[in-house]
């Protein structure tokens, strides 16, 4: 960020490859702010190096789960893009239009997330270590009933099989919007072009429902095979939405204060996606909540010994940290208007957005580590801080090569008019 | 009337008789042909600082509130009131009725246990918003209205077609019959008029509204009615079964055959290794009379208060279920004993409680013997509670010292009460 600054005041050259849009915003990114993504990937990287030297190597329990949290909240950033710009064209949206660029370059960003699976997918399928994943070890899945019956969906080639389709479904699908959208820049608003689109939107959407689901099924609800819930696809998902539209705010908000799309871009949009930040604060509670109610008075062993660990010593604190801190605060906080309609409060409910998203992570895996009680160590932020190094690398690259504006898009106009009743 | 356009359409309005005439002044409308031309008149309005005014449009128009200096409405407040008021309402409603009023264990969960509550908590406080946001939307904007002096206007109708207006109010602080006439001119509207307060339209809510009002609340009543009746009366053809199946449920007796277990029992064995709430009987020296180390107790459990009460109910008890064999003061010769004696079929005289043995037998032998019955005498676990066959046992101790005790210890009060 602060080399952005020094850049700024300078006289204001005009960047080589500057690209305007009819409002005269600057729809190219400027070449000072892509350079940021070489920042980003050193972040990145030293982050992750750093979390492996304070855990002890990369095949240590510690730095598997440390690594394993902070994966799960950069994944969400990616998937909730990929359903954002699903959603977009399956409601034909109009206002979102301005944005819907960004939310396609992050949605594509996820081939980033499907390279970083591999420190945590290579242990486990081909070294068969079971630092992470208990389902790894044989004997330990054929030592009850529960487990012995659910040994064949964990088989490793099954996993790997799995992996593939969903990170191949992801790619494909933030791919083709993303190319659509490019592809009707050249079309001359042609309005057939997206009713296809909007045709195209359904499919993709149950097919990302059920790779959601069964993804975080794999990675998060698998480290303790003998315990299922099948609302836990759509709890990662509360998370998907809430981290994106987050990321989303501060990437607008990023690429405004680096001077691109300054005047199609306004409080209006950002308002929606405040909007969005809060409803899903609410749908997430809604979710966690029916998850606990129904375990809890089901009352089945198989099941609530999950509650349980989260609910002993200081996990108990955890727990009720996590109600306050991401229901409470932000339920009361992103309730009122303003909020949503002035870039410093929404900032600071983004960037609080996404560390509370992280900690629900963390309260999902790390007691799978820790059953003695909450341990927070050093590595876990290490890999924390990396992964948003890589989020930041995986959306600047993909910027850098794609209009910031979808000037295609016939709805267009209506969405630099929009406005909030 | 101030016309600007050369068009007369004062004819046309549809109350031209005299009382409407004479009708005082309710505002100044003004009429424009574009969305554009009234916002900038409502900037003008605003600017000028009139606040008893209003525009009306055939839909919608995107920034007309700014324009018109309109305020955030206060119906948040009203609605996040009314929101805190259903949570309070669940949770009292459910927390009287769970843990005070009736109190019932379901799924063996506590009385009041809160994640049970949630799901009404939730429901009561979305209900109450979603109520005072209507009521309140209602309530802030005037309506419902069943008239307005604008109704009379033949040109108004075109409202909901093409045409926008704007009415300033007579009643506007603000208000001056020339000046604002002139302000209005200067929007430069295609019509400008005068609007009389409505004398023709009556005041009173209309008849047929009034019956369904009547008609609903009366109804209303009627269920409640019912209650009142059934509860005050009695009714000879026994109760009325609305739910037919929760009041005749297809349970099995406990020792019958049951077709839906394995095993053909309708009575389910519990689960192993599991105790039912309130049965887990973990101090030996209140179940079991026993002490830790494995002897009789000697004394009276913690629990059991060695007080009047306790003796009262200790004499209760002893003499609904002992003193038919032992007989009144214990020695062992009751009814049954007498009559068993009389029948002389091979009876086994029951034990005289003040012998000796007795007299230092462990209280926690007792205990056991009251608990699980000796030789003839039955076990009393299942009529009597610990607390009850410990207070048995006090009861017995007074009978057992009553016959130690030497009358010359006594007072003479006491004495007297001898017979």
């Amino acid at each position: 960020m602060s080399d952005d600054k020094k850049q700024d005041k300078k006289p204001t050259k005009k960047p080589a490859r500057a690209r305007l849009d009819a409002n005269g915003d600057l729809i190219q990114l400027s070449d000072e702010a892509g350079s940021v993504s070489n920042t980003a990937l050193v972040v990145g990287v030293a982050g992750i190096a750093a979390a492996v030297a304070l855990s002890g190597g990369p095949m240590t329990k510690q730095f598997q789960h440390s690594y394993l949290t902070a994966y799960m909240w950069a994944l969400s950033i990616s998937v909730g893009g990929v359903w954002w710009v699903t959603l977009q064209h399956l409601f034909g949206s109009r206002a979102s239009v301005v944005m819907r660029r960004a939310g396609e370059i992050i949605g594509a960003s996820v081939w980033v997330m499907a390279i970083l699976a591999l420190p945590l997918l290579v242990p486990a399928l081909v070294m068969h270590s079971n630092a992470l994943f208990p389902w790894v070890n044989h004997e330990y899945m054929h030592s009850n009933h529960v487990l012995h019956a659910k040994a064949g969906y964990f088989n490793s080639s099954f996993v790997a099989a799995r992996m593939v389709l969903y990170f191949g479904a992801w790619i494909f699908i933030a791919n083709f919007w993303l190319k659509k959208s490019l592809e009707q820049e050249k079309t001359s608003g042609d309005v057939g072009f997206y009713k296809r689109l909007q045709g195209n939107s359904a499919p993709a959407m149950i097919v990302f429902a059920l790779v959601v689901t069964f993804c975080a099924m794999d990675f998060m609800m698998s480290l303790d095979p003998i315990w299922f819930s099948t609302i836990f696809g759509v709890y990662y998902f509360a998370t998907c939405v809430l981290t994106f539209h987050s990321v989303l705010v501060l990437t607008l908000m990023w690429l405004q204060k680096t001077g691109h799309i300054k005047k199609s871009v306004t409080a209006e949009h950002y308002h929606d996606l405040g909007k969005m930040m809060f409803a899903f604060t609410a749908f997430w509670t809604y979710i966690c909540f029916s998850q606990f109610m129904l375990i809890w008075y089901a009352n089945i062993p198989e099941e609530t010994h999950w509650f349980l660990m989260r609910m002993e010593g200081t996990w108990q604190d955890a727990s009720e940290l996590l109600v306050l801190t991401h229901f409470v605060i932000p339920f009361f906080g992103m309730m009122s208007r303003s909020m949503k309609r002035h870039a410093g409060p929404l900032r600071f409910w983004a960037f609080y957005v996404l560390a509370v998203c992280w900690f629900d992570m963390y309260w999902l895996i790390a007691p799978n580590l820790h059953k003695e009680g909450m341990v927070f160590t050093l590595s876990d932020l290490a890999a924390w801080i990396g992964m948003m190094g890589m989020v930041a690398f995986g959306i600047i690259v993909g910027a850098k090569k794609v209009p910031l504006i979808a000037t295609g898009d016939p709805r267009l106009k209506r969405a630099l008019a929009f406005e909030n009743i | 009337m101030t016309m600007i356009t050369t068009e007369s359409e004062r004819d046309k309005d549809m109350t031209d008789h005299d009382s409407q005439a004479k009708a005082p002044l309710h505002g100044i409308l003004a009429e424009y042909d574009t969305p554009t031309a009234v916002v900038k008149a409502s900037k003008k309005v605003r600017d000028a600082g009139y606040t008893r005014w209003d525009t009306y449009t055939p839909f919608p128009i995107h920034g007309i509130e700014k324009a018109m200096g309109i305020k955030m409405t206060r119906l948040p407040w009203i609605v996040i009131c009314a929101a805190l008021l259903g949570l309070t309402t669940a949770t009292v409603l459910q927390w009287w009725t769970n843990a005070v009023d009736y109190r019932w264990i379901v799924s063996g969960k506590p009385f009041w246990s809160w994640p049970a509550n949630v799901p009404i908590m939730f429901e009561l406080t979305v209900l109450f918003s979603a109520f005072a946001t209507l009521g309140g939307m209602l309530f802030l904007n005037n309506l419902p209205l069943l008239a307005h002096p604008l109704d009379l206007k033949e040109r108004f109708r075109r409202v909901s077609d093409d045409r926008f207006f704007l009415l300033i109010r007579a009643r506007d602080a603000q208000f001056d019959e020339e000046e604002t006439r002139k302000l209005l001119l200067e929007t430069a509207p295609v019509v400008l008029d005068d609007v009389q307060e409505d004398r023709t339209t009556s005041a009173q809510i209309p008849r047929p509204l009034i019956y369904v009002a009547v008609l609903a609340v009366g109804l209303s009543i009627v269920p409640f009615a019912l209650f009142a009746k059934a509860r005050a009366s009695t009714m000879e053809e026994g109760r009325r079964h609305l739910v037919w199946d929760m009041d005749f449920t297809p349970s099995y007796k406990a020792q019958s055959f049951n077709p839906l277990f394995e095993d053909g029992r309708s009575m389910r064995k519990p689960p192993s290794g599991t105790v039912a709430q309130g049965h887990l009987n973990a101090d030996d020296h209140l179940h079991l009379g026993k002490l830790p180390g494995g002897g009789w107790a000697t004394a009276l459990p913690r629990e059991i208060e060695s007080s009047a009460q306790t003796m009262e109910l200790g004499q209760v008890k002893f003499e609904t279920y002992c003193t038919p064999c032992h007989g009144y003061a214990g020695e062992g010769n009751g009814m049954v004993h007498q009559r068993a004696t009389a029948l002389k079929q091979g009876w086994v005289p029951p034990t005289n409680l003040l012998e000796e043995r007795l007299y230092y037998q462990p209280a926690g032998e007792l205990f056991n013997t009251i608990t699980h019955g000796i030789r003839n005498m039955p076990g009393y676990a299942s009529q009597l509670d610990a607390e009850e066959r410990w207070a048995v046992i006090l009861y017995l101790r007074a009978l057992q010292e009553s016959r130690k005790t030497p009358a010359s210890k006594l007072t003479a009060e006491e004495r007297g009460q001898l017979k």
